[in-house]
């Protein structure tokens, strides 16, 4: 399988890897890196289980071929920047909230948490809704995810 | 072989990606936003051994717009992207609603506007509209640029005229004259956010109460996204009422190949294409008298 | 009800912080040296005899490790209704026969998945195709194709109920009404895939990490198909991304792990793409209802006659449960005098249907609540006032089958009719607008022994450390539910410790006491809740005696762990804190560690559960008569789960409800032909996303279940049913359509409005 190197920022520090030229991100992030926060729920962008940020914006990691990575600034779920009790403010507002049932959909869904907030720090319960529109929860009926992120605005203001 | 098994190039320009395609022949694919390649390699129903990532090409990503010129929107300008431009808001808005309503924001992220033309999947949403407004996309390939009114690109069911070195650099649609109205309206099972059953999209001209121009087109309803040309002539040059919009919905209907599929039956289909194109019709004059 | 301090309060799930930094390890993160990635080959026939099977190329290929067939195998059947061997009807790997397109007929382990799947098409299986059937009534005919030789008539099991007379019944009946329904198979969809990772150490005993419901059952049965002892097996289970009844079996892959694991001496891996889930994954039971019941003009029940041919797909799995069950909901909600129900499980060339969230409940409940809203209609009574006539309450007896011992459905009925202002708004809803009701019951685990475990059904060792702070341990699986935040609150509660002085060792069949059934029915709040509460006791009254011979109390003290103190009732200065109690336990003993067992299995609790949970539904659609289209607007629940141990857990779990039942009335569905199932993505599984999610407004009616931990019972599982049938009556309400076979799609409507033709 031909390799190639990719070089971008990764969670902050710049990196680079060696990994076949067919792989995806999240293969890239999970095999490579060792990152197995975002996790692989459909393989096809359906589910958003994968969901990084790359340049400001919320993507599927499993659409998204490694070699487009290269030059980018990608955060993922172990990059988010701690406040001092040690969790960023969208993972405590998951955790206060009831946010998380059996947590396979979260790391996406805070990152398009994230992405949603880094851009709109006020948004109406349709834009939330609506940007976590592509992750799919199976055990919280989306209401308590609702309720985090709206919480989580709250609290980065 | 099923191996997912790829060499991955990102040429930096235009010139660059035609002599790439030429260079690998068969089984080397051009990639804009990849959300749907991605999938289709992940299924196995592409084998690509070479993809040709446009993504360094810096002009591939401008949108566009001047009076004369129309909307130019660039192979590699995002769903996201299209949604949210101020002036496609303004002047195309339901060129915008199509791209803000495609699947999902991380995709709209990713995916493109031409990247969703280029599949030629008869339900791509963004396709009717852009047929309505009378679209055409330009082609990059070894014998230079060529135009080509995106009424001829789908030849079927993920089949499009491109031929082999070919590859689409931009989109252009024309300004609409004025009191034109748009509209777009589609069904699918899930309510928001879904690929369509059915999508129907309307333009009409308005010369006051007189339909100056009208057309409409229908998504996911034969192998190709299509224009009713039959239901649109009943309109032209006709005042609007409820009675002429009803018989052109039926031909319109009249006028599609529907098929039974996981998503909806055939005769379900064909009734919806006549329920959806009398709301796009009556929706699209209702914006053409807005201006 | 005692002063709480934890219990009912929102406390947020101990498990909540390292799933939300994404530090949760899950089986398909866990990555081990050397080891070897699976994948299975399935059969792409419904129904034929394996012919032969060639791996030499595969085998060939490099970077393939090892290829097994059903031929290398003990061949040894596996089933969980161990109770009834006969009905242990499959194998790890095909053996000459294949009974669905997805049987599992070979598996590769290669240094990679690519290698893996590869090597896959290389394996060449030829086949002699059998005829096949794909519908129950097809599968039941004469001289219908026969799935299992042991089964001639294809019906692996059947379940009669009978009590009351049910010919004097009708007699006696002003009002009848018999219907057919018809309910589709839907799919989990939880969204780990399954994944599982084996090691076998140099004994070849095995260790198998496994995204699965119950590790206690995966263990036995792991080794009875591997030909090992049950205790050569050690089921670790890591954090589970939901199941929902889907992973509550021995899976073949878990074999195929395991059994490859021993023959590389390498760590093998399995985990199966959404796309092998939706095709050949276990699923929820379609099945053919066919109901009469009767009515006094008053609109008092009198009598029910249910049968029930269940589609179980090519193997038993869940199915004779769900036969059972079916059954049981069949007469559950309302006092039905007089019962009768006859259920057949039937084979057919399909992927097997498993247990899924209701399992039986909201099939039988589709019927039983739709029959009762079209009876309401014809006797011209209202919906809810039918139901709250016959609705049962506490003490209630169902024959052979349960004393009801805490009911709040008649306050459930009444608590949401309040809330959606039922009578008024049901009254003024314009055209295209409707209200409907739908009502459940469920079990809190179930009593019936089919696994034949020779353990408790759930235990717990509790072991106490002079530092103040306890370790539980216990096999009960967490998938996501929130048992093991519910564990450490009761245990908390009952010791008086705060949730951070509990460590918790769950799930981990080697280390967890034995034993524990796992995770379905509803069964681990108050199962394994109840175990952990008499470990706790006999952990107290160690530091009971210990605190009053210290202290000298009167005997008739009352004595109380509270605070992290334990001392005499209500006066905390006579004791000490919990960890010098638990010093002074050890040094009365001469050092052996304060440790304590304790255990729950259901006696004299009749056949189904020990107790049973209630609620009710309304739901407000608006539909569009031309297109079909349905928008649920609201939903309102109200439901009785006895005491709430955690208010915003039990939300999530109501939530999660209605977004599974929105998906089960209206758009999942598995889109079948002959056999093969043609929807096999997420764009495809419909399933509603945040953006088609209705508002909701719940209550909690608490009532205290005598058999509970602290008066706790099912919450978040019965839910899966009202959804459905109260859709259905708004509906109807709405349009005049009445659907008897679901999901309610635009095209059924528009069908039933005469407005498409066939």
């Amino acid at each position: 399988m031909k390799t190639q190197t990719v070089s971008f920022t990764l969670n902050g520090e710049s990196v680079t890897a060696t990994v076949p030229q067919s792989w995806n991100l999240l293969r890239t992030l999970r095999d490579h890196f060792e990152l197995t926060g975002a996790k692989e729920g459909c393989g096809e962008g359906e589910c958003g289980a994968c969901t990084v940020v790359v340049d400001g914006d919320a993507v599927n990691s499993c659409l998204y071929p490694v070699m487009e990575a290269e030059g980018k600034t990608i955060v993922t779920i172990e990059g988010l920047e701690k406040t001092d009790g040690g969790l960023h403010p969208i993972q405590d507002a998951f955790l206060n909230n009831n946010g998380v049932q059996c947590g396979y959909c979260t790391s996406g869904m805070i990152m398009s948490a994230k992405a949603l907030l880094d851009k709109n720090p006020a948004p109406s319960e349709d834009d939330i809704r609506t940007s976590i529109s592509g992750n799919i929860c199976r055990c919280t009926g989306y209401v308590q995810i609702v309720e985090s992120i709206d919480n989580a605005s709250k609290m980065m203001k | 072989m099923s191996k997912i098994q790829f060499e991955y190039f990102a040429p930096e320009t235009i010139e660059e990606t035609v002599a790439l395609l030429q260079a690998h022949g068969e089984g080397c694919h051009v990639m804009a936003g990849g959300t749907d390649l991605l999938v289709k390699i992940q299924h196995r129903v592409t084998h690509p051994k070479v993809l040709v990532g446009l993504g360094k090409i810096k002009e591939l990503k401008r949108i566009s717009f001047s009076l004369k010129s129309g909307l130019t929107i660039g192979a590699m300008a995002s769903l996201a992207d299209v949604a949210a431009h101020p002036k496609i808001k303004k002047h195309f808005p339901s060129v915008a609603h199509a791209a803000a309503s495609t699947a999902n924001v991380q995709v709209r992220n990713k995916g493109t506007v031409v990247g969703n033309i280029c599949n030629a999947s008869p339900s791509a949403d963004n396709i009717p509209t852009l047929l309505v407004l009378g679209s055409r996309v330009n082609i990059a390939g070894p014998d230079g640029e060529t135009r080509m009114p995106l009424a001829d690109f789908f030849l079927g069911p993920g089949i499009s005229a491109l031929k082999p070195g070919q590859f689409v650099t931009s989109l252009n649609v024309p300004v609409p004259e004025t009191h034109t109205g748009t509209a777009y309206l589609s069904l699918s099972q899930r309510g928001q956010l879904d690929c369509s059953a059915v999508g129907v999209a309307a333009m009409v001209v308005m010369d006051k109460n007189k339909c100056k121009d009208a057309r409409i087109a229908v998504g996911a309803c034969a192998p190709i996204p299509m224009r009713t040309t039959a239901a649109e002539k009943m309109l032209i040059g006709k005042p609007l009422t409820h009675k002429a919009i009803e018989a052109a919905a039926v031909r319109a209907s009249k006028e599609t190949k529907p098929i039974t599929d996981v998503r909806a039956s055939a005769a379900y289909r064909w009734k919806m294409v006549a329920v959806l194109t009398i709301r796009a019709l009556i929706e699209a004059q209702k914006n053409a008298r807005k201006q | 009800m005692e002063d709480n301090t934890i219990i009912g309060k929102d406390i947020p799930r101990t498990d909540g912080r390292v799933k939300a930094t994404g530090e949760a390890i899950y089986t398909d993160d866990i990555k081990l040296p050397g080891m070897l990635h699976g994948k299975l080959l399935r059969s792409p026939v419904a129904h034929a005899r394996i012919v032969n099977i060639d791996v030499r190329k595969a085998r060939a290929l490099p970077g393939v490790k090892c290829i097994i067939t059903g031929a290398d195998t003990p061949k040894i059947k596996f089933g969980n209704w161990r109770l009834f061997p006969a009905t242990q009807d499959e194998f790890p790997l095909a053996v000459d026969r294949v009974r669905f397109i997805g049987d599992e007929v070979a598996a590769v382990a290669a240094i990679d998945r690519e290698t893996a799947r590869e090597a896959l098409e290389l394996i060449k299986v030829e086949y002699e195709e059998l005829p096949a059937v794909f519908d129950v009534d097809s599968a039941t005919a004469k001289g219908a194709p026969v799935l299992h030789e042991n089964s001639p008539s294809n019906i692996s099991i059947d379940r009669k109920i009978q009590y009351g007379d049910i010919e004097k019944g009708f007699a006696e009946s002003d009002y009848m009404h018999e219907d057919v329904f018809t309910v589709h198979a839907v799919s989990h969809a939880y969204l780990e895939p399954c994944s599982s990772v084996a090691q076998a150490d140099i004994d070849g005993r095995i260790t198998l990490w496994t995204s699965t419901q119950t590790p206690y059952i995966v263990q036995c049965l792991l080794a009875a198909t591997l030909g090992l002892r049950e205790n050569d097996v050690r089921v670790i289970k890591p954090y589970v991304g939901g199941g929902f009844g889907g992973k509550m079996e021995l899976r073949p892959w878990e074999f195929c792990a395991a059994f490859m694991a021993r023959k590389t001496g390498r760590p093998v891996k399995f985990t199966l793409t959404r796309e092998e889930e939706l095709a050949c994954g276990r699923r929820r039971h379609a099945m053919k209802l066919h109901s009469k019941v009767g009515f006094k003009k008053d609109g008092t029940l009198v009598a029910k006659d249910l049968k029930i041919l269940l589609d179980g797909g090519a193997y038993n799995s869940m199915g004779p449960t769900a036969t059972f069950l079916c059954g049981n909901f069949g007469a559950m909600l309302y006092r039905y005098p007089n019962y009768r129900f006859f259920g057949q499980h039937v084979y057919t060339n399909k992927p097997p249907a498993g247990a899924m969230r209701g399992f039986g409940a909201p099939q039988s409940l589709f019927a039983a609540e739709t029959q009762m809203n079209i009876a309401a209609k014809e006797l011209g009574i209202d919906p809810i006032d039918i139901r709250i006539k016959n609705a049962m309450v506490t003490g209630d007896e169902i024959p052979d089958v349960a004393t009801i011992s805490s009911c709040g459905f008649i306050e459930s009925l009444e608590e949401v009719a309040k809330m959606c202002d039922w009578k008024k708004k049901r009254k003024n809803l314009k055209n295209g607008k409707g209200l409907g009701v739908g009502c459940y019951s469920f079990i809190s685990g179930g009593v019936f022994n089919w696994f034949n475990t020779q353990y408790p059904f759930s235990s717990a060792e509790i072991r106490a450390f002079a530092d103040g702070t306890v370790h539980l341990l216990t096999m009960a699986s967490d998938i996501g539910q929130g048992s093991d935040t519910a564990l450490k609150q009761i245990l908390a509660e009952e010791l008086g410790l705060k949730m951070a002085d509990i460590r918790l060792t769950a799930a981990d069949t080697a280390m967890t006491p034995q034993a524990d059934l796992g995770t379905w029915g509803s069964r681990v709040t108050l199962m394994a809740g109840n175990a952990v509460i008499d470990a706790a006791r006999k952990i107290k009254e160690q530091l009971f005696g210990a605190v009053s011979a210290k202290f000298n109390l009167n005997v008739i003290f009352d004595m109380e762990c509270r605070d992290g103190r334990v001392h005499a009732a209500g006066k905390p200065d006579r004791g000490m804190s919990f960890g010098d109690a638990v010093a002074f336990v050890q040094k009365t003993n001469r050092g052996e560690p304060l440790v304590a067992r304790g255990s729950y299995t259901p006696r004299g609790k009749g056949l189904v559960s020990p107790a049973f949970s209630f609620g009710a539904q309304v739901a407000e659609v608006d539909v569009d008569k031309e297109t079909g289209n349905v928008k649920v607007n609201k939903m309102w629940t109200a439901h009785d789960c006895g005491t709430v141990l955690n208010h915003m857990a039990v939300e999530g779990q109501l939530e999660g409800s209605i977004q599974m039942g929105l998906g089960y009335a209206l758009s999942e569905q598995f889109v079948m032909d002959n056999g093969r199932t043609l929807n096999t993505t997420f764009l495809d599984y419909k399933m509603p996303h945040a953006m088609d999610m209705p508002p909701g407004e719940s209550a909690c009616i608490e009532t205290y279940e005598p058999e509970g931990p602290m008066g706790a019972k099912e919450a978040g599982e019965g839910l899966a049913s009202p959804t459905a049938p109260a859709i259905a009556e708004a509906v109807f309400h709405a349009t005049g359509y009445r659907c008897k076979d679901l999901p309610i799609t635009p095209e059924k409507i528009l069908k039933g409005l005469g407005k498409l033709e066939d």
